[in-house]
C-alpha cells in the first residue's frame, strides 16, 4: 500500500428527483455517497408549494375545508377534521354525536386506505412487483364507498364546521360492514404475502434505523415515531372525536427501522377495522349538523388543534380576528416534519437503501409542500 | 443497523416458523382519569412554576396553556421546558409566525403548551431552538423563508419551501395574493 502514490478521495454527490419515481412526487435530495455508503442527504422541498396558508387567510372558514383536501390528498377526510375541529373549537361548537361517529368511521376507513396504498407502493419500492395490485384492489373499495357517500373518490369537501354536510345514504351501514369484511381479508392476504417474505425482510430489517431518543426530538409522530418503540398516539394521548369510547391497541415497533414502521401500519389496518366495528355499532341516529349560523365567525382568539393523520400528528394553529375569513392559519404537516428524520435514518446506509428507507417514511408531497 | 445482532435470514425462519403477533404495548398514559381541561390546568400550573418571573402573561384553553416571554428570556425558557423534571418537553411541534409560538409536547407526560415571544415586526431575530429540537431546523429555514425571522445561531437558513433567489416573504401580510407575478 505505501508504494501506492497518494490519491485524495471525495465524496460523490448524487441527485435523485425531482422527477423521480421512487420519490411518490416531486421531491428532490442529493445523496453525497462514499462508494456504496450514503455520508450525508441534503433533502430539497417546494416544488409542490402552492400557498395552501397564505391562501386560506383569503377564504371563508367553509372555503378553506376546501384547501386541506388538497394537502395530504390521499387522506382527505383525516385533514378536513382537523381544520374542522379547530374550528369548532374556537366557535365553542360541538357536532352532534352521530355527526362525530360518521366522521371516525370516515377517518378511520381513509387511514386503511392510505395505508394500503403505502403498503402497495412500497413493496413497489423495494422491488416486490405484486402486492400493489391486491391492495390498489382492496383500496377500490374504500373509494367507491366514499363516492357512494360523499359524492366524490378524492377531495370530499364532505364534512362542515358543526357537522357533516349530509347525512349518509341509508344503506351506510350495511356497506360499511360488508366492506370492512371484505377489507379484513384483503389486509391479511397482503399480511401474508409481504409481511415474512424473505426477500422483504432482507431489504427492509436493520435498514433507516432511527432510536427513540432521536425520532422525538426530531418531531417524528405516527408510525414513523411508533416504529421506534414510542407508543404516542393522538387517539389516546388527547382523545378527539368518539375515541375515548372506542377500544383499540397502540401498535409499536421494536427496533425503529424500515420494516417496524411497515409493520405498525399494516397492525393499524386491523385496528381501524376493529374501530369502525365499534363505532358503526354504536352511532346514535339524531341530527348530523349543530343547529346555528351556517356562516362561520368565530370569535377573536386562537387555538391549537391537532389529530392523528395517517403519517402521523396533524396540527392546526387558527387565529380568528373575528371575521368570517382566518386571520391566520398554520399547518404542522406530519410528512413534512418526518421528513426531518430522513438524515438521522440515511447516515451510513447503503445507497441502494436509500429508496427503501424514503419510502417507509411515506410522504405525501401535497402535505410537505402545502 | 448490526448485521451481527439480528441476521435477516435467521430471524425471518424464526419468525414464519412462528407466526403470532408480537405482543402489543398500550402507550404511556400518565393521567387517565383526568379530563383534558383538567390537565390542562396541571400543566399551566407546571409552566409557571418552571418559568416563574420569565413568564409575562399566560392564559390558554383546553388541554394546552401558554405562557409569554421576552425574546432575551427566550433560550433559557425553552431549555428549561426540555429539562425541567416536571415538564419534559421532549418534542417540539411548531415555531410560528411573528408572534413567535413554540408548541410544545412532552412524550413522557402526555402533556403540550405553547411559548409566546413577540418579535419587532421591521427586523425579527430570535435564538435558534436547533441544538434543543433538531426538528427546529425545517420549521426555522420555514419561518425565515415566509416571514424573514433571522435566527441567531442556525447558520443553515437557505430557502426551503421557496426557490433560490425568491424576493420578497410570502407569508407576510404585506404580500399581495393576486397582484404577484411569477415571471
Amino acid at each position: 500500500m505505501s508504494a501506492e502514490p497518494q490519491t485524495d478521495t471525495v465524496d460523490m454527490m448524487l441527485n435523485m428527483g425531482p422527477q423521480h419515481p421512487a420519490t411518490h412526487g416531486v421531491f428532490r435530495m442529493v445523496l453525497s455517497i462514499d462508494g456504496e455508503r450514503i455520508m450525508g442527504v441534503r433533502p430539497h422541498i417546494g416544488y409542490l408549494h402552492r400557498g395552501s396558508e397564505k391562501l386560506s387567510e383569503h377564504e371563508s372558514y367553509g372555503q378553506v375545508i376546501t384547501l386541506f383536501d388538497r394537502l395530504d390528498y390521499v387522506s382527505n377526510l383525516n385533514n378536513e377534521l382537523v381544520f374542522v375541529r379547530a374550528a369548532e373549537e374556537l366557535m365553542g361548537v360541538e357536532a352532534p354525536e352521530r355527526a362525530q361517529y360518521i366522521r371516525t368511521i370516515l377517518c378511520e376507513l381513509n387511514r386503511v386506505a392510505s395505508h394500503l396504498l403505502f403498503i402497495g407502493t412500497y413493496a413497489l419500492d423495494v422491488g416486490a412487483m405484486t402486492p400493489v395490485m391486491y391492495t390498489f384492489r382492496e383500496r377500490e373499495r374504500v373509494q367507491n364507498l366514499f363516492e357512494h357517500v360523499t359524492g366524490a373518490r378524492m377531495m370530499h369537501n364532505y364534512f362542515r364546521i358543526g357537522g357533516l354536510k349530509e347525512d349518509v345514504p341509508g344503506d351506510f351501514a350495511e356497506r360499511v360492514l360488508s366492506v370492512v369484511r371484505r377489507l379484513r381479508a384483503g389486509v391479511e392476504e397482503t399480511d401474508r404475502l409481504l409481511t415474512f417474505n424473505e426477500v422483504y425482510l432482507a431489504r427492509t430489517r436493520g435498514v433507516g434505523v432511527i432510536n427513540a431518543e432521536d425520532a422525538i426530538s426530531c418531531g417524528l409522530t405516527g408510525p414513523c415515531l411508533r416504529g421506534s418503540g414510542v407508543a404516542y398516539d393522538v387517539r389516546k394521548a388527547y382523545p378527539y372525536e368518539v375515541y375515548e369510547r372506542l377500544e383499540f391497541d397502540v401498535p409499536v415497533g421494536e427496533f425503529g427501522d424500515c420494516w417496524d414502521r411497515y409493520w405498525v401500519r399494516l397492525r393499524e389496518c386491523y385496528e381501524s377495522l376493529r374501530m369502525v366495528e365499534q363505532a358503526l355499532e354504536q352511532t346514535p341516529e339524531g341530527p348530523v349538523m349543530a343547529p346555528g349560523r351556517r356562516i362561520a365567525r368565530p370569535p377573536k382568539g386562537e387555538v391549537y388543534a391537532h389529530a392523528e393523520n395517517p403519517r402521523g400528528d396533524i396540527g392546526v394553529f387558527l387565529v380568528s380576528d373575528g371575521t368570517d375569513k382566518p386571520y391566520r392559519v398554520k399547518v404542522r404537516p406530519p410528512s413534512f416534519c418526518n421528513l426531518v428524520g430522513l438524515e438521522r435514518m440515511m447516515e451510513g446506509a447503503y445507497v441502494a437503501d436509500a429508496v427503501a428507507i424514503l419510502g417507509s417514511l411515506d410522504i405525501v408531497l401535497g402535505e410537505v409542500d402545502r | 443497523m448490526s448485521e451481527e445482532q439480528r441476521p435477516p435470514g435467521e430471524e425471518a425462519a424464526a419468525q414464519s416458523a412462528q407466526p403470532a403477533p408480537r405482543p402489543h404495548r398500550g402507550p404511556p398514559i400518565e393521567t387517565a382519569d383526568e379530563t383534558l381541561s383538567e390537565r390542562g390546568e396541571a400543566t399551566a400550573k407546571r409552566l409557571a412554576a418552571a418559568l416563574g418571573a420569565d413568564a409575562v402573561a399566560a392564559g390558554g384553553r383546553g388541554e394546552t396553556p401558554w405562557a409569554r416571554v421576552e425574546v432575551g428570556a427566550l433560550a433559557r425558557v425553552l431549555r428549561r421546558c426540555r429539562d425541567d423534571d416536571a415538564l419534559r418537553m421532549d418534542m417540539l411541534h411548531y415555531v410560528e409566525r411573528i408572534e413567535l409560538d413554540y408548541v410544545l409536547a412532552s412524550v413522557a407526560h402526555n402533556r403540550k403548551a405553547i411559548i409566546k415571544v413577540d418579535l419587532p415586526a421591521d427586523a425579527p431575530s430570535a435564538p435558534t431552538a436547533t441544538r434543543l429540537w433538531q426538528a427546529a431546523a425545517w420549521y426555522e429555514r420555514e419561518a425565515h423563508d415566509l416571514f424573514g425571522v433571522a435566527f441567531e445561531g442556525n447558520d443553515d437558513l437557505a430557502p426551503l419551501l421557496l426557490f433560490e433567489g425568491f424576493e420578497g416573504r410570502p407569508g407576510l401580510k404585506s404580500f399581495p395574493l393576486h397582484e404577484y407575478e411569477e415571471y
